[in-house]
């Protein structure tokens, strides 16, 4: 699709800074997790573009799988409560898991996402993130693996995405608040 | 500092004779002009405000919570104007808000109906008999705007300092008397803090459990039991300050308590540059109350959350993954 120039207010992070730091992670984790087989579970779907690039650059063993929860807001209307919309294919009772999100924000879904899982009785589970945005954090995460900080501003891009859009976009850029709504305020 | 409240009968000039007072003393006028411009702050807009009016005009027995909750916003804006800036407030039960209170004049401007009718049919280009059921209109919803907030009586002569009668008296007769009064009774030497100190716990409180004070609050209540985050709300009062007898002058009740997090999350509608009384609050109850956790939600945060999952302008948004 056409992207309106106007959309993107600042890129916050470049395709190069992105792939250099993400070399880095990758050779974190492979040291962190050298002696197992861990399974990377990634949250679908903000994490696809960047798990795809960071498993490239962990050069050990490891498996893969995708959870995908449905948000405050899901489906039009926030009713109910968060859900599981795509679980694991495989157990992980006993595994060393890798949590792999694209954002953290509020924490509310990564800190579901932890109570969900370590109900399932892993050896051990972390948490990966490529943005940590603690300005509103509500819910304390550990972040083990932590690609950037990110100031409170509203962030598209290299999977992330608004109203499903600007995934695509090979860099973080900084949403315009007239796409947003927030301009209003 | 001083504070002058000005309740008026409809065309008893009082609007009048309050911008020259506001005027001639370099104080801050807020009338509904100025109400709808600062509540634009926290999302009331002037539509909002005329349908806080209705409603409570309406059926003072059936406000809903909301319609509730936007009217002690109100109240609390005027008590942070308070805290900052001499004022003269027309109307919005303010003789009820800053009763009692030291460093406060409370005006009320009456006249025979004949006058006013007059006055109105003049000034709104009314028949006489539009003129008079326009004020008969006014005064209800004048008066049950009191009775609701505060359960006075708008007609009460005990709450008023002075009463001035305008068939007899001209606006500038009037304003004269009312800076002498300001001046006899010294009250712009009173200090702000003892005309502000703990003003909203004047207003009766009424809390039904389980019910909210505003839209937020019930929002983001929802955002937490979807993410089956356990809460409770207004669980705790701080004390923050008590007199030499141990009694407690001034509390502060955070609004959420999230047990899992050990965390108080306060939220505010209102812009971060307009909560000076709340920030001073939570500031003290962080000196006073170190190991509490706590953090304010201000309004951009809470748009951004909006945002975030597409709740803004109903738009769809991003999940946080």
């Amino acid at each position: 699709m056409n992207h309106k120039s106007n959309d993107i207010v600042e890129i916050l992070i470049t395709q190069e800074a992105i792939q250099r730091r993400i070399v880095e992670m990758g050779t974190e984790i492979a040291a962190a997790y050298q002696d197992c087989l861990p399974l990377l579970v990634g949250v679908l779907k903000g994490c696809i573009l960047f798990m795809s690039d960071l498993v490239k650059h962990i050069e050990i063993p490891l498996q893969m799988d995708f959870i995908a929860v449905m948000s405050y807001g899901g489906m039009h209307l926030p009713s109910g409560a968060a859900r599981i919309t795509k679980d694991l294919d495989c157990l992980i009772e006993g595994r060393d898991v890798l949590l792999v999100e694209g954002i953290i924000d509020t924490g509310m879904t990564a800190g579901y996402l932890l109570r969900n899982l370590e109900a399932r009785q892993p050896r051990s589970i972390r948490v990966c993130t490529f943005l940590d945005k603690e300005a509103r954090r509500i819910v304390k995460i550990p972040i083990a693996f932590r690609g950037f900080n990110i100031p409170d501003r509203f962030v598209v891009g290299y999977g992330l995405d608004f109203r499903q859009l600007y995934r695509n976009l090979p860099y973080i850029g900084v949403l315009s608040d007239a796409i947003t709504g927030l301009d209003r305020n | 500092m001083a504070v002058i409240t000005i309740c008026r009968e409809p065309g008893s000039l009082g609007e009048e004779v309050a911008a020259r007072v506001a005027g001639r003393l370099g104080f801050s006028l807020v009338d509904k002009t100025r109400l709808a411009q600062l509540s634009g702050e926290m999302d009331l807009d002037e539509a909002g405000l005329r349908k806080v009016d209705e409603a409570i005009a309406g059926q003072c027995r059936q406000i809903d919570a909301e319609t509730e909750a936007c009217a002690r916003l109100l109240q609390d804006l005027i008590a942070q104007l308070a805290e900052e800036q001499d004022l003269v407030v027309i109307g919005r039960g303010a003789q009820g808000l800053f009763r009692d209170r030291p460093g406060t004049l409370h005006v009320r401007f009456i006249a025979p109906r004949k006058f006013r009718i007059l006055q109105v049919r003049t000034h709104e280009r009314l028949s006489e008999r539009e003129a008079g059921r326009l004020i008969k209109s006014l005064e209800t919803e004048r008066a049950r705007y009191l009775r609701f907030l505060y359960h006075l009586n708008q007609a009460d002569p005990n709450l008023y300092d002075l009463t001035l009668r305008m068939d007899r008296l001209s606006i500038e007769q009037a304003l004269k008397l009312i800076v002498t009064a300001l001046d006899e009774m010294g009250l712009r030497q009173v200090p702000r803090d003892r005309i502000v100190k703990d003003l909203l716990p004047q207003m009766p409180e009424k809390r039904d459990s389980g019910r909210f004070a505003n839209a937020a609050e019930k929002e983001f209540a929802r955002f937490l039991e979807f993410y089956r985050i356990p809460f409770e709300y207004e669980p705790r009062t701080f004390p923050l300050e008590t007199d030499a007898q141990g009694r407690i002058t001034e509390a502060f009740t955070p609004d959420f308590y999230l047990p899992e997090q050990n965390l108080y999350i306060e939220l505010t509608t209102m812009k971060q540059s307009l909560v000076t009384r709340k920030n001073r609050k939570v500031r003290k109850l962080r000196r006073l109350y170190p190991e509490v956790n706590i953090r304010i939600f201000y309004q951009r945060d809470f748009y951004n959350l909006l945002a975030k999952y597409g709740l803004l302008a109903g738009k769809l948004g991003a999940n946080e993954s």
